[in-house]
């Protein structure tokens, strides 16, 4: 996913360089200031257009939905809107900015649908409504089915014209669960928003540690369909799978590297786990890191130079960063219980883990030189494990278990705001955060 | 926007934009062909555009048209068929058990072990499965691995008790099949084990 958000900041640029008026976010948020201001937004009922009795309904309240997720905005209730949105405003008609800040909005989003037999062609546009500017507009055409994943990328546009940073609406979660029938685990996928949750295997077996490929076509998982352990890859698109890892016993994929040539993974051999990582096409494998106890989870860094993983070699799991191809390990998780399950944040600063404090699992993050460790997240009568970041690096994704109870649950990273992704499913775990969309 | 409008900037722009956004969608459509394993980059990339494309474009002030844009794939839902490995295949032998995230066979897991070793021994071409088992507390990966360690130390003792390897194999479960559903140190005591199963 590098080189569209790559492209798309590119057009981005440009248009600020022939735009420096209309493209020029005149209302910053600043991301990283917690507590900080927020954007008084209005999401103005949708425009109907040509063949279009209802589509455009339900889309103002995804688009309310997803921003609301990121505490960024303070959305003005519709009940306050006063303007009917028409197509006019969408061919020069200019909307009444005053009556919209009147009732306290800095921006309003309009939106139009259309629809043409079994296309959908939804337009939306985003309003300073102080300066009474276009900040960014949008036309986009799809099926009926992908409305949800369009008013998903109108979000994205939209956090992006105000901080900068690409937003991850439309990106999605897999996880492994028991599923209803057999005593079996198989592998979910569920939105970040908790919406459109579907089972990706169903194989009355264990299917275990989904992990997405960089360009999101693809999960590497480990399943004991055969019986034994192997590593499959399933591509999404058709539904394709191969076993990649040709060696060893137990085996579990940690991640990719960021160009997708490599997959690590941890692969055990008489009883002793090492990280190799073995190329995707072909499967030559190399070895990682090795040594006398298990080594395994390894997870890479963003520009792939690194990975952190897991080893017991000091008598308790613990987690470690290497450079890839030196032989230096510094050891960057504290104490001396059993931390478990790094995962390296798509930003390159933090390295969140699972580990052992006061008998329970807890999520702490720490930066990769092993300094400036922090918990994000405990329970006093449960444990809080498996992280893995969203593609910002702004929230996590974990696992809550107590007793029998198992929910999977969204954290910012900083631990200030959380919500329950998945609940009711039996025995759910390990969640993996999709690349960007 | 007023009357001022900059209209052919415009088209400029949104021209280029759709060329940008048009050049990276052909570098995301790099074709994978499962046939072709040893060959090409690696890249486990997208593959060809399915039916339902959405498309994307960006619009200026005024009246809009529609433009090529870059194209998203939708997830599809497959199944297999596959062995069944969840449900507890019931022994002649005790488990052999452990110790919190120990592998080291206790005193009461060597005498289990002797009584397979005797078995083996007088039966040789039995053919014995070794499953590495773990209690719910900690990560499943770290369980599995754990699971193998702790089946391969029962492995190596039978081993060290005279059994052909040959006739000996083994398998790790990690905490995903427990044999005791309790959630207490009674529960999880009886999780931690080595399972015997005859083939």
């Amino acid at each position: 996913m590098r080189r569209p958000i790559g492209a798309a900041a590119g057009a981005v640029l440009l248009a600020l360089f022939l735009f420096p008026s209309a493209a020029y976010p005149l209302l910053y948020i600043d991301i990283n200031a917690p507590g900080g201001k927020r954007m008084p937004l209005a999401v103005a009922d949708f425009a109907i257009g040509p063949g279009d009795p209802s589509l455009s309904r339900g889309i103002p309240k995804i688009l309310s939905d997803d921003l609301a997720l990121t505490d960024l905005f303070d959305l003005v209730p519709p009940t306050a809107h006063m303007e009917t949105v028409t197509a006019a405003h969408f061919s020069g008609k200019p909307l009444s900015f005053p009556g919209w800040k009147m009732i306290g909005a800095e921006a309003v989003v309009i939106g139009k649908a259309e629809a043409q037999g079994d296309r959908v062609s939804i337009e939306m546009r985003l309003y300073d409504a102080t300066q009474g500017t276009l900040l960014v507009g949008k036309r986009y055409s799809g099926t009926p089915r992908q409305i949800r994943s369009i008013a998903h990328r109108f979000a994205n546009e939209i956090v992006y014209t105000f901080t900068g940073v690409r937003g991850v609406f439309g990106t999605e979660i897999a996880f492994s669960a028991r599923s209803g029938k057999s005593k079996g685990k198989d592998l979910y996928i569920v939105g970040m928003d908790g919406q459109d949750l579907r089972k990706v295997t169903d194989n009355r077996s264990f299917n275990l540690f989904p992990r997405w490929s960089p360009d999101g076509q693809w999960l590497a998982y480990t399943s004991f369909r055969t019986g034994s352990p192997s590593i499959y890859l399933r591509n999404f698109t058709t539904g394709a799978e191969k076993d990649v890892v040709r060696f060893g016993g137990t085996k579990a994929p940690g991640g990719f590297s960021p160009d997708g040539v490599w997959l690590y993974a941890g692969v055990s051999e008489g009883g002793n786990s090492d990280i190799y990582r073995v190329r995707v096409v072909g499967g030559t494998a190399e070895k990682v890191v090795e040594g006398w106890g298990l080594d395994l989870s390894p997870s890479p860094s963003p520009d792939g130079r690194k990975i952190a993983f897991v080893s017991d070699r000091g008598g308790s799991p613990q987690v470690y960063v290497k450079s890839i191809g030196t032989s230096g390990e510094t050891r960057i998780s504290q104490g001396s219980g059993y931390a478990t399950s790094p995962s390296w944040s798509p930003t390159g600063d933090r390295i969140a883990y699972t580990a052992r404090v006061r008998g329970h699992f807890a999520v702490f993050t720490v930066a990769p030189d092993g300094s400036d460790t922090r918990e994000v997240v405990s329970a006093p009568d449960g444990d809080c494990e498996d992280p893995s970041f969203a593609p910002d690096g702004r929230s996590l994704v974990y696992t809550y278990r107590k007793r029998g109870y198992s929910s999977l649950k969204i954290i910012s990273s900083d631990g200030r705001r959380q919500r329950t992704l998945v609940s009711g499913l039996d025995d759910a775990g390990s969640p993996a955060w999709s690349p960007g969309r | 926007m007023k009357g001022t409008f900059p209209w052919k900037r415009a088209a400029v722009a949104l021209f280029v934009a759709v060329f940008v956004v048009a050049g990276c969608a052909k570098k995301q459509t790099v074709k994978t062909d499962e046939g072709a394993a040893g060959a090409g980059t690696g890249v486990p990339a997208g593959s060809a555009p399915g039916p339902g494309d959405l498309k994307e474009a960006s619009v200026k002030e005024g009246p809009t048209g529609t433009s090529p844009a870059d194209q998203v794939a939708s997830a599809t839902t497959a199944t297999a068929a596959g062995v069944s490995v969840t449900e507890e295949k019931a022994s002649q032998f005790d488990d052999v058990r452990f110790d919190f995230d120990k592998s080291v066979v206790r005193e009461d897991g060597r005498k289990t072990c002797q009584v397979v070793a005797d078995y083996m021994k007088k039966n040789p071409r039995a053919k014995l499965l070794i499953e590495g088992h773990c209690d719910e507390r900690g990560t499943a990966e770290y369980n599995l691995a754990l699971g193998e360690r702790r089946a391969v130390a029962v492995k190596n003792y039978l081993v060290s008790l005279g059994v052909p390897k040959a006739g000996l194999s083994s398998v790790s479960f990690g905490k995903e099949r427990p044999l005791d559903p309790g959630h207490d140190e009674g529960a999880w005591a009886k999780n931690r084990r080595a399972h015997f199963v005859l083939k």
